[in-house]
């Protein structure tokens, strides 16, 4: 069907794009010079930098050559070693991190999309009164307020609560490479298995405590980025809805004699969500690329996390992939959109 | 002041408009859209209205409907009596109007009695008078197929009857048929005898059988033979639904109209200030709606949960429907057009189509607000001659809106000519064009460009000078008086009334009249 060649279509203009990424993390590489991408391949083994690099393939008085290791590299997940926050393979470290900040992620979207569509639709419906002012102040003050405020002010007032004080990190994991629990969905990288999500994990091996554990350490980062998506998507239904209302197709519908709830909920909410698709995932593929500071506030072991620590340290590696990875999300997200919105908007030709 | 009965008004008015006043209330001041209108449409008949840009016809229309957008604007005076009914019977406490200056007025809405007032309106809405819109592109919704929203204009009304169909179609035998047979076969003339089966295939929920039975009576004259045949037709439309189930759904809309109905005579009671009968009223809703709530209580469950399955009959319904609808204003394809979108169809076809949708419920008054202005002269043509069918083979009452008074002579029987929200001048179709008298009308009429002035030696295409008042601030007295060619002093003093100065004939201009209309000082200006 032509969506299915959209699709392919819109799927294959990822693969310039993606090229292009290679080529300036890349010049990244070049810039941080021979010492620092040597790093992370064990580079005290070798007698010289220089026979380090070798070993990988790279040359840097040879630009085209060393782009092609680098490619092989980047494509087989051989991405050298960092040592902070913990001393693993890069590769490794991704697989803990990552599909943390995918369940937050996750998370947040579904809590917010939950809560602003049927708040949204109300606002929309009712513009100027007072319900719409309190969204109007409720969706100023999270575009204000930076997260990690916040973040700190639910840890105050809800942190014993919860039982999450003083470290929040998702892990029964004390920082240091050891694990808190035998849990025995762990293996030796502190990764739990099958799927690396914890909340599923614990699910499937039935160990309730745990999911508990991981169901309690998730409410105020969750909370926390809840309140900025809020704050953002609302505000574009409660337009959009306004905007929708005032079309011509609306009167129509009340013409035909549609009752009032229903021409909101179908004829006016249904053409106000389609922007909206496009914010969210806007917002979803940065906060795939890792809330950094609600991560790192809530000690909570996502990729945003993990950016810090390599950033900090200058663990190139870390630093190439996770941009790499970042880019991916965003190609990935944008290419949902797409197909979602062509799949909601009849009017996309594609 | 003594208001008269609600349901009485006088026979064969389809709509009546009685001093109508619309205002919307700006950030730059009021405007006063609609002054004291009041016209009325008879049954079968076609009611034109003319005007420049901006005076006052869409605002007329919408406000038939009652769908003037609030805010700005609001229906501060009138009745509008639809069927016998007075729309806007509970309009003074539908919200409070407090003006503490042009461009800051208070408007207290009541939330609960325009809540029943909606309520009432989505149930005249569509089944009693529908509209057909200017802009066809713009009056569909875009996201939802053409046969979505035609299907849903057909399942919001009339329900019972529909389920009444279905069930009639269900439960027919042999000995019916062959009663029904013997009456179309006793009908001599092919085309009433064609018109009794499209009626009677309607009635049984069979319309796509239609074209076979009209040819199967064409081409045989054998009774049994033409018996059997339409048995074994029917048959294959059987779907064997669960007429119990059925049933279920019939009572509970028989119950939900019986509600409309109900709450209808209540706000008339209401109105005329008898309350025992009010309370009376109100406590029959009440119970009503404790019986449904008890009786329809899976019922409604299921209806939220499972639309889709308890509603399947009537969506098949409703598809034939829709599928007869398309055919009748002569779509091509009407199959793939149930299944497009409005930006996959010409603007002529959408607008087909929402004359299709406008007719699903077989309204006895339809609103056309300017349907051809947006299409080519072709099209435009075809347009207004399925309009000119449907007014005449439904009898339905027409108000055509248009400042085409070529498409006026062709439509319609009886003209209004509006200017700056006053009805100047009314009637009937051959005596606006022969014997206007009102300068404006006269005006009009010069600036119509014809062919055969081309030819004439002082062939000159006049236009009334100046423009439409700016509705804000409009002229003093006669709202005409800046651009009228015969303005006197009393023009700008006094405001002249539209007095019936020959049969059926009513002009607002103290050339013909000294008549006054006198403003009623209220709180609204
Ligand atoms: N939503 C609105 N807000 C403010 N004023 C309005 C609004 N709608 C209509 N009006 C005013 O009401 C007056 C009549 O407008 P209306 O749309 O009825 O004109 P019309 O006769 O239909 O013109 P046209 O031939 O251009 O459709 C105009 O002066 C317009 O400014
Ligand atoms: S009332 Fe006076 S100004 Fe108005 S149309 Fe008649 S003559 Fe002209
Ligand atoms: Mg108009």
């Amino acid at each position: 069907m032509e969506l299915k060649y959209f699709i392919i279509r819109r799927a294959l203009v990822i693969i310039p794009t993606l090229m292009g990424l290679t080529i300036l993390t890349f010049l990244l590489l070049w810039a941080y010079g021979p010492n620092l991408v040597a790093a992370g391949f064990e580079s005290e083994k070798y007698h010289n930098v220089a026979a380090a690099l070798a070993a990988q393939g790279f040359n840097f008085s040879d630009p085209i050559g060393t782009y092609f290791s680098y490619l092989a590299h980047l494509f087989t997940g051989n991405w050298g070693t960092i040592n902070q926050p913990i001393s693993a393979k890069t590769l490794t470290a991704v697989e803990i991190f990552f599909p943390n900040t995918i369940q937050l992620a996750i998370a947040a979207t579904i809590v917010s999309v939950i809560i602003a569509i049927p708040l949204g639709t109300y606002i929309g419906a009712r513009p100027n009164s007072p319900a719409d002012q309190a969204g109007r102040i409720f969706s100023l003050s999270g575009y204000a307020l930076p997260a990690f405020w916040l973040a700190y002010v639910l840890i105050i007032l809800f942190g014993k609560k919860v039982g999450v004080v003083p470290y929040l990190n998702i892990f029964p994991y004390d920082g240091n490479g050891s694990l808190n629990v035998s849990s025995p969905i762990f293996n030796n990288f502190h990764v739990s298995t099958p799927t690396h999500i914890l909340l599923i994990d614990a699910l499937i091996a039935g160990d309730i405590p745990l999911f508990e554990s991981a169901f309690m350490h998730l409410i105020l980062p969750v909370a926390t980025l809840t309140y900025g998506i809020l704050a953002g998507i609302l505000r574009f239904i409660r337009a959009g809805m306004v905007d929708a209302s005032n079309q011509e197709f609306v009167k129509t519908a009340r013409a035909k004699g549609v009752p009032e709830k229903t021409v909101i909920k179908k004829h006016i909410r249904k053409n106000a969500l389609l922007p909206t698709v496009t914010v969210l995932g806007l917002l979803v593929s940065s906060l795939l690329g890792g809330v950094v500071t609600v991560e790192y506030v809530f000690d909570y072991l996502g990729i945003g996390y993990l950016a810090v620590y390599t950033a900090e340290a200058t663990q190139v590696w870390g630093i190439l992939v996770l941009t790499f990875i970042f880019g991916i999300i965003l190609m990935i997200t944008n290419l949902i959109v797409d197909v979602i919105y062509a799949f909601l908007d009849p009017r996309i030709r594609y | 002041m003594v208001e008269e009965n609600i349901t009485v008004t006088e026979q064969k008015e389809r709509l009546k408009v009685q001093d109508l006043k619309v205002r919307f209330f700006t950030s730059k001041g009021i405007v006063k859209a609609i002054d004291n209108l009041s016209f009325s449409i008879r049954e079968g008949e076609s009611y034109g209205l003319v005007g420049e840009s901006g005076s006052g016809k869409s605002v007329t229309a919408t406000a038939v409907m009652d769908l003037i957008p609030d805010p700005p604007g609001r229906i501060i005076r009138g009745k509008i009596y639809i069927d016998g009914f007075n729309i806007l019977t509970d309009l003074d406490q539908l919200a409070k109007i407090r003006i503490k200056s042009p461009t800051d007025v208070i408007i207290k809405r009541k939330k609960r009695l325009i809540k029943r007032h909606n309520y009432i309106m989505s149930g005249i809405r569509g089944d009693k008078v529908s509209m057909v819109f200017q802009e066809p592109f713009l009056s569909m919704n875009p996201v939802m197929t053409i046969g979505d929203q035609i299907k849903e204009a057909i399942l919001l009304h009339g329900r019972v009857d529909i389920a009444n169909s279905i069930i009639k179609r269900e439960t027919m035998n042999a000995q019916e048929v062959s009663k029904i047979v013997d009456t179309i076969m006793a009908q001599p003339d092919t085309q009433t005898r064609n018109k009794i089966i499209v009626r009677l295939c309607g009635e049984y929920a069979i319309p796509e059988l239609a074209k076979p039975f009209t040819d199967l009576f064409e081409n045989s004259t054998d009774r049994d033979f033409i018996i059997n045949e339409v048995l074994s037709l029917v048959n294959t439309k059987k779907t064997g639904l669960n007429l119990e189930k059925l049933e279920e759904s019939k009572n509970y809309f028989l119950l939900r109209e019986r509600i409309l109905d109900l709450n209808l005579e209540l706000i008339g009671a209401e109105h005329s200030g008898d309350e025992r009968t009010a309370a009376q009223l109100e406590a029959q809703i009440k119970e009503l709606k404790s019986t449904m709530r008890s009786q329809f209580l899976l019922y409604s469950i299921k209806r939220r949960f499972m639309r889709r399955f308890i509603d399947a009959p009537f969506e098949k319904f409703a598809e034939g429907r829709t599928l007869e609808l398309l055919t009748q204003v002569n779509i091509a394809g009407p199959e793939r057009v149930m299944t497009s979108y409005p930006h996959e169809l010409s603007g002529g076809m959408l607008q087909r189509c929402m004359i299709a949708m406008a007719f699903s419920a077989n309204p006895q008054l339809l609103i056309a607000d300017e349907p051809t202005t947006a299409l080519d002269v072709t099209t435009q043509a075809q347009i207004l001659d399925l309009m000119k069918e449907v007014n005449k083979n439904y009898n339905t009452s027409i108000l055509f809106i248009t400042h085409d008074l070529a498409v006026i002579a062709e439509m319609c029987d009886r003209v209004g000519v509006i200017y700056g929200g006053n009805l100047v001048e009314e009637a009937p179709v051959k005596e606006i064009f022969y014997n206007a008298k009102h300068p404006y009308t006269t005006g009009l009429m010069n600036a119509i460009p014809r062919a055969e002035r081309r030819f004439e030696k002082t062939a000159r295409l006049e236009s009334i000078p100046g423009s439409v008042p700016n509705l804000i601030d409009p002229p003093s007295g006669c709202r005409f008086h800046p651009r009228c060619k015969f303005k006197m002093d009393v023009c700008s003093e006094k405001k002249p009334k539209l007095v019936e100065i020959e049969k059926d004939h009513k002009v607002a201009c103290f050339l013909y009249s000294d008549e006054v209309e006198e403003e009623p000082r209220e709180e609204i200006p």
